[in-house]
């Protein structure tokens, strides 16, 4: 061994021995001479993390309303403060809170030391009080304040904005959506369970912020050492009128309670109904809404209890989820197929002897119309008229332009999940379905709506839409604008034309005009819209579900005439005749919207003499 | 194959102290682990560590039976082997349940394989038969370069899983190498020199976590609710420990679960809460003694080789043991290094057995004249 190398092993030796004097000297300085400090710190005191919830993002209608917010209360919780949960503890917990010490037991066991487990939320002032006095007693148990998830329309806009729930989200599409918004699901968290909730989950949930605090023995914050706050979530700022979705929602309530009370005791009663009114120029949502609702506020805890077996299904959005027979509404389609195959014009008549009889099968209508040309057979729902006009235009156009009209499409609403696509009478269909080939009789039925003809209600109302504005089939949308925390705007939607409907702007305009005499004198729509100052163009329907069965009410409208604002759908099952059930519903809200406008204006010319008339 | 003169040579106190380390070792695992929720079995974590030792042990056996001199052929493939580890791992890796980016692990189904730790006496073998081939060139600085080469790939590597800490391991082994193999003061200081005018750029290249551990360091303050976190429950324990300890099984910072990754890389907390500044000071003479008789038996060495063998592991041992205590109380930052021998995984213990393996016998093969 090389002497050079003995010296720098000894070096090394040296360098060994200063750090391991170094960390020696500052052990014994820690141990030593700080040792009463920490333990101190160690005995009374223990440093845990807290989670700092996020507020979620609220949300408004177009007029800056606020529709969904958080409002404060208060979550008990329990945690282990390291030997375990003491039986009193639980007994005391058990009578506050009033829920089953097993219930307890089952929630807390083999949860980990030092975080606490929330049993019960949004706690009454009551109970709130009885801990608060009594926390001293039992260790571990705590009351923190929370937000609580406020939905200020209640059933209004139940389905509209969904609830929030803990609870494992099984969806996968829904899930994979959200990976692809760059959303980290994490199933502890309580996360949107329905409509706009669960669809904008990822930009409404926010980021959790935390808290690193101190707890004493007994398990209560003594010091907070850092604060990570929380991002709040973003805003959704709705094409949502909330005034208009309120009366629709009572309309519908009214009529439906009405129509019950008048109900003969063995007739199918009817039980609920769906209005969707959307702007025709754009596709914005105004209002969306199915009678009856689940009061969010309520969900889950009153999920089985209140809901689940209630009648209408108040748990199920029918007005995109659910698909029907549309009857008469749909005889524009059937006068615009006729017009643009040249198989009538508008001086063509048919003649109305109350029935009609082709190949071998006799065809009824509901009155004796005698001769009308297409303005006439659609204020009066002429069903021989539209018979005729079905068989000579063929069920294969028929089943063209119904998809036209985005009816038995899917009308590409995002905004809120799951709607239905609908079945469009046609050879292909039958073919498919039963394997038979189609009849003309049944080209006479979907002529009125009828066969395999199945839609939604927002299929209908943008159908209705798009003979409004000439024919274009914008997106439907909910969600105008995203808003951060900061005010930035995060996403704004934009109107988006998804098809232009291959129809003349001449043979619309008849069917416009034809629509508009549905509501005049002599026309089916008259009576019930009679009140009204505004023009308007509507259809009655009454679609039959089966012999006996009292048949579905349906309205299709938009107003004013000239320039419209709203286009409407409507319907009441088993509510009987369109213009008994569904008309009148649409009435109040025509009546709401349109003398709300006038009230409006006259504010905005006059502001001051309001307000003395306020005084 | 083993003369008696060579079994008279093998350095008893040596095993011993590895041995002992690595028993107690087993009973600080124990507190620190017996309550965790996630197994059923208080001695989970106790079992399966000795499981490792006893596999360690017979690493050192079979290490022993050859000639080290053979290591010296076979260092180049060893190495190779290792590098195709490293490479497969940042491939096939996975990483903990905690931080699956973090690539570490190839598993096999029966057994978990963290290649880093396998490299470590890999390149202590590369590096002290390069420097050994060019002893008497070292003073032409270009002929340091495949040694800097060998352990920047290793540490390129490694860096990549991303695991700075490890690879900071591979810098020490190499400085100490050149250091004992004798290069000149003027390039030592160049290369240190270089190192730190390295680290804005390895800045740019490390992950957040690794960035918030640093400024930690720096500054206590930063980021409390994380890497803060655990430093100051981790001081807290030690401080709270005072000269005797809380006793066995009775620190409330372990028991409790108030420190982060007890178990492994802050066990030295659990030790110094629970036995006190006496049981600490223990373990610091017992590394102390490992590394005096590692550096002796490395000039009682028959050649260079040997030599730098023995240089090589100790400084292996010392970076990690400096690294991991300071960290633990406050004066290193947190990189999540093993205590050698003590934490729980069984990959470092087994290198670190082979490593030990690796210079028992250089001792026992040791010149028979000493002067």
């Amino acid at each position: 061994m090389q002497k050079n190398v003995l010296a720098r092993f000894k070096l090394l030796l040296i360098m060994v021995m200063a750090c391991f004097i170094l960390l020696a000297g500052r052990l014994a300085h820690l141990q030593v001479l700080e040792h009463d400090h920490y333990r101190d710190r160690a005995d009374h005191n223990r440093i845990t993390r807290f989670p700092d919830p996020a507020p979620r993002g609220k949300m408004y209608d177009r007029e800056g309303e606020v529709l969904v917010t958080n409002r404060p209360g208060f979550v008990v919780s329990v945690m282990d403060m390291g030997d375990g949960f003491d039986p009193e503890t639980v007994s005391f917990l058990s009578d506050t809170l009033e829920m089953d010490e097993e219930e307890i037991w089952e929630r807390i066991r083999g949860q980990s030391r030092f975080m606490p487990v929330k049993l019960q939320e949004d706690v009454s002032d009551e109970v709130r009080v009885k801990i608060a006095e009594q926390q001293w007693k039992y260790s571990g148990v705590s009351i923190d304040a929370q937000y609580v998830r406020d939905y200020k329309y209640r059933e209004t806009g139940g389905h509209l904005f969904g609830y929030i729930s803990g609870g494992i989200i099984e969806n996968q599409a829904v899930l994979d959506r959200w990976e692809e918004m760059g959303y980290d699901y994490d199933n502890r968290h309580v996360v949107g369970q329905d409509g706009l909730e669960i669809n904008w989950e990822p930009f409404l949930r926010g980021k959790e912020g935390e808290q690193l605090v101190e707890i004493n023995r007994m398990g209560q914050k003594v010091a907070e050492l850092d604060h990570r706050k929380p991002e709040p979530g973003h805003d959704l700022h709705l094409t949502l009128d909330a005034g208009l979705q309120e009366a629709a929602y009572q309309a519908l309530e009214e009529k439906i309670e009405k129509l019950q009370e008048e109900a003969d005791e063995d007739e199918e009663k009817p039980w609920q109904g769906s209005v969707v009114i959307l702007d025709p120029n754009s596709g914005a949502v105004l209002a969306m809404v199915k009678y009856p609702a689940y009061d969010p506020n309520l969900m889950p805890e009153k999920y089985m209890e209140k809901y689940f077996n209630a009648p209408g299904s108040p748990l199920y959005f029918d007005a995109i989820k659910q698909t029907y027979p549309i009857g008469s509404t749909y005889k524009p389609v059937t006068g615009i197929t006729a017009l643009e195959e040249g198989a009538i014009s508008d001086s063509t008549t048919f003649h109305c002897a109350g029935a009609m009889e082709r190949a071998g099968i006799t065809k009824r209508c509901l009155g004796v119309h005698g001769h009308s040309n297409i303005y006439r057979a659609m204020a009066v729902s002429c069903n021989i008229f539209f018979y005729n006009t079905g068989l000579e235009a063929g069920i294969d156009a028929l089943s063209h332009y119904t998809q036209e009209f985005g009816l038995g499409k899917y009308t590409g609403m995002n905004d809120i999940r799951g709607e239905k696509r609908g079945t469009v009478a046609s050879r292909e269909y039958k073919e498919r379905r039963f394997g038979e080939r189609w009849y003309p009789s049944e080209t006479m039925d979907a002529a009125i709506g009828q066969t395999f003809h199945e839609f939604t209600p927002l299929q209908m109302a943008v159908y209705v839409s798009m003979i409004a504005n000439g024919g274009v089939h914008y997106r439907p949308y909910l969600v105008q604008e995203i808003i951060d925390g900061d005010g930035g705007t995060v996403m704004e939607a934009e109107k988006e034309v998804m098809h232009q409907a291959g129809v003349s702007e001449e043979n619309l305009e008849i069917i416009q005009e034809s629509m508009n005499l549905v509501t005049e004198p002599g026309g089916t729509g008259y009576y019930p819209l009679h009140e009204l100052e505004v023009e308007v163009a509507a259809k009655t329907g009454t679609a039959q579900v089966g012999r006996g069965i009292t048949p579905h009410g349906l309205f299709v409208s938009y107003a004013p005439y000239e320039e419209p604002e709203l286009a409407v759908a409507a319907i009441i099952e088993h509510g009987s005749y369109g213009s008994t059930s569904a008309a009148p519903v649409v009435n109040d809200i025509f009546e709401y919207y349109f003398s709300e406008d006038e009230q409006n204006g006259e504010e905005g010319e006059s502001s001051e003499e309001g307000e003395e008339q306020d005084d | 194959m083993i003369s008696r003169q060579q079994v008279r040579n093998f350095d008893v106190p040596l095993l011993l102290l590895g041995v002992g380390l690595a028993v107690y070792g087993l009973v600080v695992i124990y507190s620190a682990t017996h309550f965790v929720d996630y197994v059923e079995d208080p001695f989970y974590f106790v079992k399966r560590q000795s499981m490792w030792l006893a596999m360690g042990l017979a690493g050192i056996f079979v290490v022993c039976l050859l000639d080290y001199i053979n290591l010296y052929y076979w260092s180049r493939y060893i190495y190779l082997f290792a590098a195709l580890l490293l490479v497969l791992v940042l491939i096939f890796g996975e990483g903990t349940a905690r931080d699956p980016d973090i690539l570490r692990w190839i598993r096999l189904g029966f057994i978990d394989v963290q290649p880093s730790e396998y490299a470590k006496p890999a390149l202590i073998l590369m590096v002290a038969k390069y420097l050994s081939d060019k002893q008497k060139y070292l003073g032409n600085f270009w002929n340091l370069l495949p040694a800097f080469l060998y352990t920047l790939i290793f540490m390129g590597l490694i860096f990549l899983q991303p695991d700075l800490g490890t690879s900071l391991v591979f810098a020490a082994i190499l400085l100490g190498c050149l250091l004992v193999a004798g290069i000149k003061r003027s390039h030592l200081m160049a290369i240190i020199g270089a190192g730190i005018a390295f680290i804005p750029v390895l800045w740019q290249f490390m992950g957040s976590g690794q960035k918030a551990r640093l400024l930690v360091f720096i500054d206590r303050s930063h980021d409390p609710l994380g890497a803060g976190y655990q430093l100051l429950q981790s001081i807290i324990a030690v401080g709270s420990g005072g000269p005797w300890g809380r006793g066995m099984l009775e620190g409330p910072q372990v028991q409790g679960g108030f420190i982060p990754e007890q178990h492994t890389d802050f066990i030295f907390s659990v030790l110094a809460e629970e036995l006190g500044l006496i049981g600490a000071i223990l373990l610091l003479l017992m590394f102390f003694f490992l590394i005096y008789r590692i550096l002796w038996i490395g000039t009682q060495a028959k050649d260079t080789f040997g030599t730098l063998i023995c240089t090589g592991v100790a400084v292996m041992l010392v970076f990690q043991v400096v690294v991991n205590v300071g960290m633990a109380i406050g004066v290193m930052p947190i990189t999540g290094l093993p205590l050698p021998f003590f934490s729980y995984g069984g990959n470092a213990l087994l290198a670190n057995f082979l490593s030990l393996g690796l210079v028992l016998n250089v001792g026992m093969r040791r010149q028979k004249i000493q002067f």
